[in-house]
């Protein structure tokens, strides 16, 4: 428990470095990120759009930002009267008043419409489905073969699943994902291309996604098993007379399951927060876009506001993994 | 064991949890790519050409560009009929009566005043506030505005800041009303006056950041910052179903670079001339998925065809169109479209790409200044060195092997033929013979002591390879040697703002219908003027142009305009543009081939779905003017 606290008390601090340090990088990014076509705007009108969003100094923008997204604003406008007074005047003009947020991210820069609260809100669900799914169908194939890898060493079925685990680390997702669309979605007809929201739209992405991290898997599990295999008291359990089946899974994998376990919080965080590549071959609306896009349009608001979700999620996941060690194995302190 | 399974468990609920609640919609009558999600729907703030194109099918203007006319005559938008006085300043426009918003309020002329205001203004200006400018008072009132706010942040903090903020807010309003030249003289009349003649204004009119927005809404989202005086606004307020418009389709959802949804509208005067029920704006990002999602059949319009492969794509159309010479010749001769031409043909795949020129020019910019960044003396300062470099690139080569899109290769700036009456100047003809004497007389005989060249261009979109070909010709035919540099697209703008580049490539995509739109951004002290080119001669035809009421007269100007730039050659123009279209002509129609590339998506028509007007939309064949 003590220890679940620590971390949440921990988070804010970690968050306020990761903000300061990921600001003053993309600060010195050279461009600006109100120039967005061929077509400049006058002086004036740039001067202007500079001031709307604070962009003039450094240490402006990192209050006002810091004001904004801590919630600070948002306590104060509330004590204030400012908010309602907001409201009261949507009202009078008839139409609904702006959203008011604790954790306001503010403005995208590229996307004026859009407050980072949206883009990230709009995308996250759908980079959580891919990457739970991946993990899902990593961790399926990734047990499976590493077991079937480990039962008997160096044979065939090892060397099989050792190369395509392999393969699977090796091959860029660019690779991977381009044939399947090409020979499920456009040759065979199978699977639907740009679209999202179904179960068909999710095989190719999460599976695309899920290879390197099942290839991962597969080799963690297959060591952790070889080495648990040898251990006295799984001789011991086959001297009983229990079943080879019941060796296997209920005393040697309880074990050899540690290590992926522990490598599962990183990966899942990784997962979750969507990859551009396969965003990008599957033309799914996901997070991992924005961790590209944001830094070549220099998009500030946008760069911040995605770091600080996956910063966020890699310690939260850390921190369940953790939670659920303790759980599987109640010697670990 | 099942403890070891849980991890699973709860990866597959969070899965299933979000599929439950995340359901696709039904596909719409048409679902189209618009080269990536819109950057911003608030009218007085965009610019964009994907995004023009959705304002213009969710909100009306004054008036509406008739794509299908090669001339791009003006169809009645929100003003049923207009005039204009004698003097060619003082423009009357009559707004149709009993028209209402998306939301039932009734629409009245002092929305245009609003919405022009808004534009005007420091606090929220539009990139085109330039434009607006032209009404007489309005650049004023900027100017006015924008020293007040100065001063009202140099007096610095008090108790009374916000009663100071509210005054100088009502100050500002009433100096509108004061001194800019556009009223709403009743809920239907709406007169304003310009600074000067101004021709093209009937197609500023039409232009989409000059459209109306709804008061009330961008009222409720913007508040006066007590501290610097400043009205802050956010835009936010475009997302449905906040949304108010006034035009043929409404916005009923939009989710970031997924998918926009537009319904058509059951408020807009011409509803009846709307072919398509709804219109489902979806994003591809990849430019090869773009072309798997048309054959796939996921999609049914592409605006833009950036795949790797196109210039293939391009030569199978042509060769499809080869193999029915006789027939294209005699539609041709006929005067019929690109399109109408596909359509009458069989259908085949191959006559889904639609290659079409452009209202924009490819070029490379030189710098113009005395002195290069590092000091060192500008050769290109000199017209003569200029002019020679422009000579000894063969533009041909590069548009056949290079581009290989049906690029016309081009020696002048304006697009030939894109503009009405405008007859452009013979232009910068391939001339290596020439080139060297010229480059001889100015001092570098067999390019003998000129500087190294660097030519610097953002690094996708196959800019390297025309710069590769460019080298070739420019070490071949002149004697200097050339290096390449590559940058990402922000920094090699920072570096043309900063006039810190010898060469670098460029290109500009027409406004207005009018040849100043391209013109203009030479005039020495112009934002866009990258290559920091000063003449007096040029500048003084712009003006001379500005001051001619008779429009004819006012083109020849112009032309001559465009002569002594093309003399001076502060750029290099390469060729003009084209735009290639995906969509299969047999099914879809009401896309124009017009070179502005301005599409009105109400016309948009699924032929055989028993929806609109179901008549194919052709290029009318009135015209003077080639499309």
């Amino acid at each position: 428990m003590r220890v679940i606290l620590r971390r949440l008390v921990q988070l804010p601090v970690i968050l306020l470095v990761i903000y300061t340090l990921t600001l003053t990088l993309a600060w010195a990014v050279p461009g600006n990120p109100l120039e967005r076509s061929e077509r400049r705007p006058s002086a004036e009108v740039q001067a202007a759009m500079k001031a709307r969003y604070k962009l003039d100094s450094f240490w402006g923008f990192y209050w006002s930002y810091l004001d904004n997204a801590s919630g600070l604003k948002w306590a104060r406008d509330g004590l204030s009267g400012k908010a309602a007074a907001e409201a009261e005047k949507a009202k009078r003009l008839g139409v609904a008043p702006p959203a008011r947020r604790v954790f306001d991210l503010g403005p995208s820069l590229q996307y004026e419409d859009w407050r980072v609260n949206e883009v990230l809100m709009g995308s996250l669900p759908v980079s959580v489905t891919i990457g739970g799914a991946a993990m899902a169908i990593a961790l399926v194939i990734g047990v499976a073969a590493g077991v079937v890898g480990a039962m008997k060493p160096n044979s065939a079925a090892d060397f099989g699943t050792l190369l395509v685990a392999l393969v699977g680390v090796s091959l860029p997702s660019f690779v991977t994902g381009t044939v399947l669309l090409l020979v499920f979605s456009v040759w065979l007809g199978w699977l639907p291309v740009a679209e999202w929201g179904t179960l068909r739209a999710l095989i190719l992405p999460s599976f695309t996604l899920s290879l390197p991290f099942a290839a991962y898997i597969a080799r963690l599990t297959r060591m952790g098993m070889i080495e648990v295999l040898k251990s006295d008291y799984i001789r011991t359990a086959r001297a009983k007379g229990v079943s080879e089946r019941d060796v296997v899974l209920k005393h040697a994998l309880k074990n050899a399951f540690l290590p992926v376990l522990s490598y599962l919080g990183p990966a899942t965080a990784m997962a979750m927060t969507g990859s551009f590549v396969v965003e990008r071959v599957f033309s799914v609306p996901g997070l991992g876009q924005h961790f590209v896009n944001a830094v070549l349009n220099k998009d500030l608001f946008m760069i911040i506001g995605v770091v600080l979700v996956f910063s966020t999620m890699l310690v939260l996941f850390n921190l369940a993994v953790d939670v659920l060690y303790r759980w599987v194995d109640p010697r670990i302190e | 064991m099942w403890k070891l399974l849980m991890p699973l468990a709860v990866l597959l609920a969070v899965v299933v949890g979000v599929l439950a609640i995340d359901r696709p919609r039904k596909r719409a009558d048409v679902v189209m790519l618009n080269g990536g999600d819109a950057s911003t729907l608030d009218v007085t703030r965009v610019s964009w050409q994907q995004d023009n194109r959705i304002v213009g099918a969710l909100w009306e203007g004054l008036v509406r560009n008739d794509v299908f006319d090669p001339a791009f005559g003006k169809l009645p938008g929100m003003a049923e009929r207009w005039e204009v006085a004698a003097d060619g300043k003082t423009w009357t426009f009559h707004i149709r009566a009993n028209t209402a918003w998306s939301n039932g309020a009734p629409f009245t002329a002092g929305d245009f005043v609003f919405s022009w205001q808004r534009g005007l203004l420091p606090d929220t200006p539009s990139d085109y506030q330039g434009q607006l400018h032209l009404i007489k008072g309005a650049r004023e009132f900027t100017r006015w505005r924008t020293e007040k706010l100065a001063e009202f942040a140099r007096e610095g903090a008090g108790a009374e800041r916000a009663k100071e903020a509210a005054a100088l807010w009502a100050e500002t309003q009433k100096k509108f009303d004061d001194v800019v030249k556009l009223k709403a003289v009743d809920d239907w009349t709406l007169v304003m006056e310009l600074e000067r003649p101004v021709p093209y204004w009937l197609d500023l009119c039409a232009f989409e950041p000059f459209y109306p927005i709804y008061r009330p809404l961008v009222e409720a989202y913007q508040s006066l910052n007590p501290a610097t005086g400043r009205i802050e606004a956010r835009s936010d307020w475009t997302r449905p179903p906040l949304l108010v418009t006034n035009g043929p389709f409404k916005l009923v959802d939009w989710k970031f670079k997924r998918e926009m949804r537009l319904e058509k509208s059951e408020h807009y005067w011409n509803r009846g001339r709307v072919g398509i029920d709804s219109i489902s704006i979806a994003v591809v990002e990849d430019r090869n998925a773009q072309v798997v999602a048309f054959q796939t059949g996921a999609v049914d319009f592409n605006t833009d065809l950036l795949a790797d492969y196109r210039a293939e794509m391009v030569q199978q159309y042509r060769a499809c169109l080869a193999e029915h010479a006789s027939e294209v010749a005699a539609m041709e001769a006929e005067g019929a479209d690109p399109i109408t031409i596909s359509r009458r043909l069989p259908a085949d795949p191959r006559l889904n790409v639609h290659p079409l020129p452009a209202f924009g020019t490819y070029f490379y910019n030189f710098n113009c200044l005395p002195k290069l960044p590092d000091g060192r003396e500008n050769p290109f300062f000199d017209p003569r060195v200029r002019r020679a470099f422009s000579m000894a690139v063969d533009r041909k080569n590069i548009t056949e092997n290079v581009r290989r899109c049906g690029e016309v290769p081009s020696g002048v700036l304006v697009p030939r033929g894109s503009i009405g009456g405008y007859a452009s100047p013979a232009g910068v003809p391939y001339d290596p013979e020439a080139a060297r004497k010229l480059l001889a007389e100015a001092g570098y005989p067999g390019g003998k002591g000129f500087i190294t060249v660097e030519i610097l261009f953002n690094r996708d979109m196959g800019h390297d390879l025309i710069a590769e070909a460019v080298k070739k010709d420019w070490e071949s035919q002149l004697g200097v040697t050339v290096t390449l540099k590559q940058k990402e697209i922000k920094i090699v703008r920072e570096d043309l703002k900063k006039h810190d580049f010898i060469v670098a490539r460029g290109s500009w995509f027409g406004d207005y219908g009018d040849p100043l739109t391209f013109l203009e951004t030479s005039r020495s002290d112009d934002g866009n003027n990258d290559r920091s080119y000063n003449s007096k001669e040029f500048d003084a035809l712009l003006e001379a142009a500005g001051n001619e009421a008779d429009p004819a007269k006012r083109l020849a100007i112009l032309k001559q305009a465009e002569e002594r730039l093309l003399d001076d050659s502060p750029l290099l123009p390469v060729f003009q543009y084209v735009e290639i279209y995906m969509f299969d002509p047999h099914k879809l129609t009401g896309v124009s081939p017009h070179p502005r590339h301005k599409q009105q998506l109400f016309m948009l028509d699924v032929l055989g779905d028993g929806k609109g007007p179901e008549k194919p939309v052709e290029m009318k064949r009135n015209a003077q003017v080639r499309p």
